[in-house]
């Protein structure tokens, strides 16, 4: 029998997979992972793709990041916003993102959106919904602006506008109230603004900040921190300990500068 | 279990027959409202679930063992003693509150004061013990009324263990110490919610009983000396607070004399650890080993 | 089944239980006492309203604080309040702090087999003039205390308050050491910090915060009429006094 070769093929590794199972059959619960209970949505309008996110990240009911980014980059014209587990999305994309660069670099041509649309939802159909990444995909490319939302278990839609995560049904209300074919830029990004707003405000798995990106044929702008409605409101008291307010058993100082004395020897190294 | 449920019980057939008798007047005044006003006239009534069985019901929203995120989260562990000498009764008590991995409180009274002569200790659900020993209290002070003279420990922990007994199967959780001074001298009884009940010297119950019992056997000896049994209470009390995660904080020491309990005081665990009692040298083995590791050098060093 | 029928009878699992989320706090002074709450009320990821009280006037020396289930919550309430008027008639006076302390302990643990699934802190005024602060769990265990947080930020609230009330992992300065008590303002100024920082990073605590203030009678209220959006609820200015204050908390 061949020993344990300490190098391992590409990909996940199962090989926790029983005990893990056995260990949740007898109670022991599995670490927590970072969730983006999040409300991410993409919008159509006259010259592209407007893509926008809320910056919250959850553990279970515990705020663990209040600023970070969900729209991911895929390439220059393409960007994708992930909601479910952290660091499902920010693996999926960025693998999706390497494949699209080197297939870019393949062909020689502009990649297309839904070239990232079919690997994605390749590689979410192949690990059964274990990959828990709730995807909202777009760009411009030869073919005009393109929208999808691709599901955790590999399905996807093509709409005209989309909104995904815990916050989905209060984004999807405001596009429902507000969406028409052909708008403006201003007018796509106040919609996607509002609708991410209402994630915010209304879904506790959302909030802080709201970003966005416009993707249209000619570039690409990300707006980081487009909107910041829930700025940090300034403490009553300042915490400040006082030198010498924790106890301590003992005290032991140590120099930490080696001192070294340099004895020289014959002439020096002529060295010109 | 089942005549007891419907003897309880505000819904079902035998409640309803109940309240149509309260109508026609064939009871006595029932007043609807528990209170320990009506406490003393007899048992009290307490409202049912009315689901096929109430205590699997409750068992299934409070028993966090089972269940983690069960939602009423109901405090355990804990390290509680108490034991007889020739001086009395020494009575020693941690002050923690757990649920889960939570410290819930570290400032818990665990030695319920029932009377002057009588205290409760505390172990398994808080509001049982509170609530049963305070009633206890009633019933021992209408004893006195009644026959004019105190209740006997004896019969004060068989008062006791009888209720409990009485609610057996439905979900009660207590596993206390009565400990007083009666006519017989100093007397300890052990009464928890199984129904058992039982006459001894020493006792330690709760998740840290075992640490506490480690010290407690070494050390006892009926003829200690006040100040030697005191001592041993919370030498005791510490050990379980130092090796058992869900007790600790401080310790509650009592002694029963035959004029009644006094409070010793409350003591800092840590406070045990560096320092101890009289802030001459600590409970910690820092003291044992000085000098004989690198890593404790001499204090002159 | 097929045809849509039951050959057995089916049972459903009884749950009358929701968690309503939200955070209370209650902090005892010298001659006063604090009791605050948030009044986001949701369930699961939504809001329910973003203004429902958490805590209650129940005399002018008492305040309640109730947190847990929602609906359990308004219908303790409600049962104390009718006890302490039935006691006010019969007895024409307020029940003290001490006695409604163990009415909520009696009236908790008649519901030992059904329990309220409620988490209350009562504060205020004893009748020797001192703050007070009462923690009950739900089926009426209870304790008094120097400070006290419960519900959803409980965990990240309390050692806050060990920190700062009890001094806890402070050591005081040589040859001095940590009031017992502290002032007004200085508990206001905690209350509103720790509410502020549980609205940072609990998704469940947000919106508004009402914080009551119990003053003992004959105590000056420490500069509390100069404080913003301060209003006083109390129905004698000879006796114990009742304030609340109201502030807003991020909505998000």
């Amino acid at each position: 029998m061949a020993s344990a070769s300490v190098y391992r093929g590409a990909g996940f590794d199962f090989s926790n997979t029983v005990r893990n199972s056995f260990l949740e059959q007898r109670g022991v619960p599995l670490p927590k992972a970072t969730s983006t209970g999040t409300t991410i949505v993409g919008c159509l309008f006259k010259d592209g793709i407007v893509l926008g996110a809320d910056t919250r990240a959850t553990e279970g009911p515990i705020v663990a990041d209040k600023n970070c980014e969900k729209i991911h980059f895929i390439s220059d014209n393409i960007r994708c916003c992930g909601a479910g587990t952290a660091a499902d999305t920010e693996f999926t994309t960025a693998l999706i993102a390497s494949n699209m660069e080197m297939h870019a670099l393949s062909t020689g041509r502009k990649p297309r959106v839904v070239t990232a649309m079919t690997m994605l939802k390749q590689m979410l159909y192949r690990y059964q919904g274990h990959i828990g990444a709730a995807l909202v995909l777009g760009g411009v490319d030869a073919t005009g602006p393109q929208l999808f939302t691709i599901h955790p278990h590999g399905s996807t839609d093509k709409l005209p506008y989309v909104t995904m995560g815990s916050g989905s049904l209060a984004a999807m209300a405001v596009f429902e109230a507000g969406w028409k074919p052909d708008m403006e830029r201003q007018e796509a990004l106040d919609l996607v603004t509002a609708a991410i707003s209402a994630g915010i405000f209304n879904d506790l798995g959302s909030g802080s900040n709201v970003d966005a990106c416009v993707i249209t044929a000619d570039r690409t702008e990300m707006l980081r921190n487009f909107v910041k409605p829930n700025e940090r409101v300034e403490k009553e008291r300042r915490y400040v300990f006082r030198r010498g307010t924790t106890a301590y058993k003992s005290e032991q100082i140590r120099s930490l500068v080696v001192e070294e004395t340099v004895t020289r020897t014959g002439e020096a190294m002529d060295t010109s | 279990m089942n005549t007891l449920v419907q003897r309880f019980s505000t819904t079902g057939p035998a409640a309803e027959i109940r309240k149509a008798k309260e109508v026609l007047g064939e009871e006595d005044d029932v007043v609807d409202v528990m209170g320990f006003g009506n406490l003393a006239s007899g048992v009290p009534k307490f409202s049912i679930p009315g689901v096929p069985d109430p205590s699997a019901f409750l068992k299934m929203h409070t028993d966090d063992f089972a269940d983690p995120s069960c939602r009423i989260k109901i405090k355990h562990g804990t390290t509680t003693l108490a034991f007889r000498f020739k001086g009395g009764v020494i009575v020693a008590v941690d002050s923690r509150a757990t649920a889960g991995s939570y410290i819930a409180s570290g400032t818990v009274k665990k030695v319920i004061e029932i009377n002057p002569y009588l205290l409760g200790t505390m172990a398994g659900g808080a509001a049982d013990c509170q609530y049963w020993e305070t009633y206890l209290g009633i019933q021992c002070r209408l004893h006195e009324l009644r026959n004019r003279e105190r209740i006997s420990v004896a019969a004060a922990s068989k008062y006791l263990s009888n209720l409990v007994y009485s609610y057996k199967g439905m979900g009660l959780s207590m596993g206390t110490m009565i400990c007083g001074w009666d006519k017989t001298g100093p007397a300890v009884y052990y009464v928890d919610s199984d129904g058992t009940r039982l006459k001894g010297d020493v006792f330690s119950v709760g998740s840290g009983s075992t640490f506490a019992y480690g010290v407690l056997d070494q050390g006892y000896h009926w003829d200690l000396s006040d100040e030697e049994a005191q001592e041993l209470g919370r030498r005791s009390i510490y050990a379980a607070g130092h090796r058992d995660a869900f007790s600790g904080n401080t310790i509650n020491l009592y002694h029963v004399k035959e004029d009644g309990w006094k409070f010793i005081g409350n003591y800092d665990v840590s406070k045990m650890h560096y320092d101890g009692p009289d802030g001459r040298g600590g409970y910690g083995y820092d003291l044992r080993v000085e000098g004989k590791s690198s890593a404790n050098p001499p204090s002159s060093a | 089944m097929p045809d849509g029928s039951f050959s057995h009878p089916q049972e459903r699992q009884f749950n009358p239980y929701t968690e309503n989320g939200g955070t209370i706090l209650a902090i005892a002074g010298a001659d006063f006492s604090v009791v605050a709450g948030d009044t986001r009320q949701s369930e699961g990821y939504s809001i329910q309203t973003r203004y429902a009280p958490k805590v209650f006037r129940l005399t002018d020396r008492a305040v309640l604080a109730v947190n847990g289930f929602a609906a359990d919550g308004n219908m303790f309430v409600k049962k104390v309040k009718q006890r302490l008027e039935w006691y006010r008639h019969a007895h024409a006076k307020d029940m003290p702090l001490r006695a409604i302390a163990r009415l909520i302990q009696t009236m908790l643990y008649a519901q030992r087999f059904f329990p309220y699934y409620v988490y209350n802190i009562l504060g205020g005024i004893e009748e020797d003039g001192t703050g007070a602060v009462y923690s009950f769990d739900p089926v009426g265990s209870y304790e008094r205390e120097a400070c006290r947080a419960a519900g959803a930020a409980q965990a990240l609230v309390q050692p806050f308050l060990d920190n700062q009330i009890y001094f806890k992992n402070q050591q005081a300065p040589v040859g001095s050491s940590h009031p017992v008590h502290l002032p007004l303002q200085d508990v206001l100024s905690i209350v509103i910090d720790s509410f502020t920082s549980a609205t940072e990073r609990h998704i469940e605590v947000g919106d508004g915060l009402e914080i009551y203030v119990i003053v003992a009678k004959g105590r000056s209220p420490q500069g509390l009429e100069s404080i913003r959006n301060v209003q006083e609820l109390s129905t004698n200015p000879e006796g114990d006094r009742v304030f609340v204050i109201r502030r807003e908390l991020k909505k998000d």
